[in-house]
């Protein structure tokens, strides 16, 4: 497949997929809500409402940083589907090392979020970013242990080889423990509901308080972005990205891509969210020790 | 028309409520039932203000100075209100609130409604007082109060001692994480909660705030089919709050009065969760001695968890600090804090 080509597909499964979760994030809030009817078409006419309204500015706020927060955070969600093969030997980003880019990633989210926090100069907002710093410092970690057992059948970084080394076996079976946990990593990237401690209602909005016209709908479609990238790659490390019988690759990675997404939007929705002090002691107790378990038993499985 | 302006009209007019005195019990519940409304948790992200109930003479600046955090095209409107509002809609049938609210927001959208003005100047509420060129006024670049907004200051952990930035601000009367018209002046050291004081109590409503809670502990769907439901026991409600594991997100202890109970044992009240066991006395508690060493999370559960009465006995219980103790000195007559 020639790199346009490629970078084509991955585009309209980048538009694709962010459509696709803001209609289905939608349609299971307002069935959860026990709210009937609407148009499938409700988060459109919610992005339009709120670029035609005016992007406010705080006093004294850091615009630049501001900018680059949202415009990094999209751009993030698109590397981590760029690093992702959407057939043999077809990612965007081909390196070697793909899951330490995508690693990368991870650690930058942290970085900023907290500057969507810090940017507007605002109580709420930078209390949500000191918050998901200390949260996902330690959620970075549990991604580590997972993904670098993912890696171990494949001997390489490569989420190609990755892939390719599930051909026998899903990672989802091979190493049970691993797309659970990596799944939690995942509400935490996407900020959404029981690890969603920068933009929760305790905090009115918290690091997106402040957001209003095209920067709240620019945040909110980064978010989408960052959902579909993730999904993505943990399609790929854990449910054999693009393999699959008679259907094109791209088309199973589609739908494994879906999957993943419809369980982070409906565990977003289901599951309550613990005061943060609770959260870390069950992520340093209990989470992290389960992790190292995980790449511990993907370790002896390798040396066997 | 644009075609934006034209799908954006199609959109659920993302409302701002400001609830004051006599607001209708079940205001939130109405507002959740109407159809084409959508209540949102910053002003930022609305385009009409709902004053629901009247806002106090004393709170009428903080009304005004959230009337201007609004985006434009933005307008208002009020409702069980005797408040005057340059430019807002009266509503008077609540049965045509729907129709009246998406009226105004497609109005503004397309223009023919003008975008109401700000009531306050876009300036400093305040001169400033501060000493260095970039509004420090305390020692080096931090603490001072420019323009009479305090700024972080280093002072003592509660937890450990340890010498971090604390702040003092008011917060309040509209914010919707906080019973309407509380407003608490709070010295933070990062979500901490340092010291609180009472500026201003609750207005008295018979409001029950169980879908506050469960709007906390991260479930704004079961939030919303809790003010939907017709009856507080609907067996599917509870088995997804039991199912949501909400109960048990909460510490063992939190909030904790001198009956015994606990915000996990009012949550099992407010929701419908368990039948009442205990009878809430709040006579010798004051805020103080429920949010203090508390983080920000853990201290809205808190607030949220009693029932209207309670909480203001709460408040009238709670001590004045000393001036000192808050750290910054807060300047209650000129400054109004967040989200007021």
């Amino acid at each position: 497949m020639s790199v346009a080509l490629t970078l084509m597909i991955m585009l309209v499964f980048m538009t694709a997929g962010m459509l696709i979760a803001s209609v289905l994030d939608t349609f299971f809030y307002r069935w959860l809500a026990g709210r009937a009817g609407g148009s499938l078409l409700t988060p459109l006419y919610a992005a339009a409402a709120e670029v035609s309204r005016q992007r406010i500015s705080t006093e004294a706020p850091d615009r630049m940083n501001w900018f680059l927060s949202i415009s990094g955070f999209l751009t993030l969600g698109a590397i981590g589907l760029a690093v992702v093969p959407l057939g043999p030997e077809s990612a965007v980003i081909g390196l070697e090392t793909s899951v330490v880019l995508w690693g990368a990633c991870e650690s930058l989210v942290v970085v900023l979020v907290f500057l969507h926090g810090w940017s507007p100069n605002s109580p709420l907002a930078l209390i949500g970013a000191y918050r998901y710093v200390a949260i996902g410092l330690p959620i970075m970690l549990l991604s580590m242990f997972v993904l670098i057992a993912a890696a171990l059948p494949a001997e390489s970084l490569d989420l190609r080889a990755i892939v390719t080394s599930q051909e026998d076996l899903w990672n989802v079976i091979r190493q049970p423990l691993g797309l659970p946990l990596f799944i939690l990593l995942g509400l935490s990237l996407t900020l959404r509901g029981p690890l969603d401690y920068a933009d929760s209602a305790d905090l009115a909005g918290g690091t997106s308080i402040e957001d209003s016209g095209a920067n709240r709908a620019g945040w909110q479609v980064a978010r989408m972005s960052m959902l579909v990238g993730f999904s993505a790659v943990a399609a790929s490390a854990f449910l054999g990205g693009y393999l699959g019988p008679v259907l094109p690759g791209v088309v199973w990675l589609a739908f494994k891509t879906l999957t993943i997404m419809i369980v982070i939007i409906a565990l977003s929705h289901l599951l309550a969210r613990m005061p943060v002090a609770r959260m870390l002691g069950l992520i340093w107790k209990v989470l992290l020790p389960i992790a190292f378990l995980d790449l511990l038993l993907a370790g002896l499985v390798a040396l066997a | 028309m644009s075609w934006l302006a034209k799908m954006a009209g199609l959109a659920e007019v993302p409302v701002f409520v400001a609830f004051g005195e006599g607001a209708p019990a079940d205001a939130a519940s109405v507002l959740a039932k109407t159809p084409g409304l959508r209540v949102v948790e910053t002003p930022r992200a609305a385009a009409v203000l709902l004053v629901v109930g009247t806002i106090p003479e004393a709170l009428i600046p903080q009304l005004h100075r959230l009337h201007d955090q609004l985006p434009h095209p933005r307008a208002s409107a009020l409702w069980h209100s005797r408040n005057e509002l340059p430019g807002a809609t009266r509503i008077e049938e609540i049965a045509k609130i729907s129709v009246l609210l998406r009226a105004i927001h497609r109005d503004l959208l397309v223009g023919s409604l003008k975008t109401e003005p700000d009531f306050l100047p876009d300036a400093p509420p305040n001169e400033w007082r501060g000493i260095g060129p970039h509004g420090q006024g305390g020692k080096g670049m931090m603490g001072g109060t420019p323009f009479g907004r305090p700024m972080a200051m280093t002072a003592a952990d509660l937890r450990d001692g340890l010498e971090l930035d604390a702040y003092t601000a008011d917060f309040g009367p509209f914010l919707p994480m906080l019973p309407p018209g509380l407003v608490l002046t709070l010295t933070l050291q990062g979500d901490m909660i340092q010291n609180v004081a009472v500026a201003h109590p609750p207005f008295e409503t018979q409001e029950q705030r169980g879908w506050v809670l469960l709007n906390l502990l991260g479930l704004p769907a079961l939030a919303e089919r809790m003010l939907r439901a017709t009856n507080i026991g609907n067996a599917t409600l509870k088995r997804l709050i039991r199912l949501s594991g909400a109960r048990a997100a909460i510490p063992e202890g939190l909030g904790r009065t001198h009956d015994g109970s606990d915000v996990r044992t009012r949550f099992d009240l407010l929701t419908g969760t368990s039948e009442p066991i205990f009878t809430l006395h709040v006579q010798q508690t004051g805020l103080d001695d429920l949010l203090i060493g508390l983080e920000w999370h853990e201290a809205m559960l808190v607030l949220n968890s009693f029932d209207n009465a309670s909480l203001r006995a709460i408040c009238a219980n709670t001590s004045v600090p000393e001036p000192d103790a808050m750290a910054g000195g807060m300047d209650h007559g000129v400054h109004a804090g967040h989200m007021s």
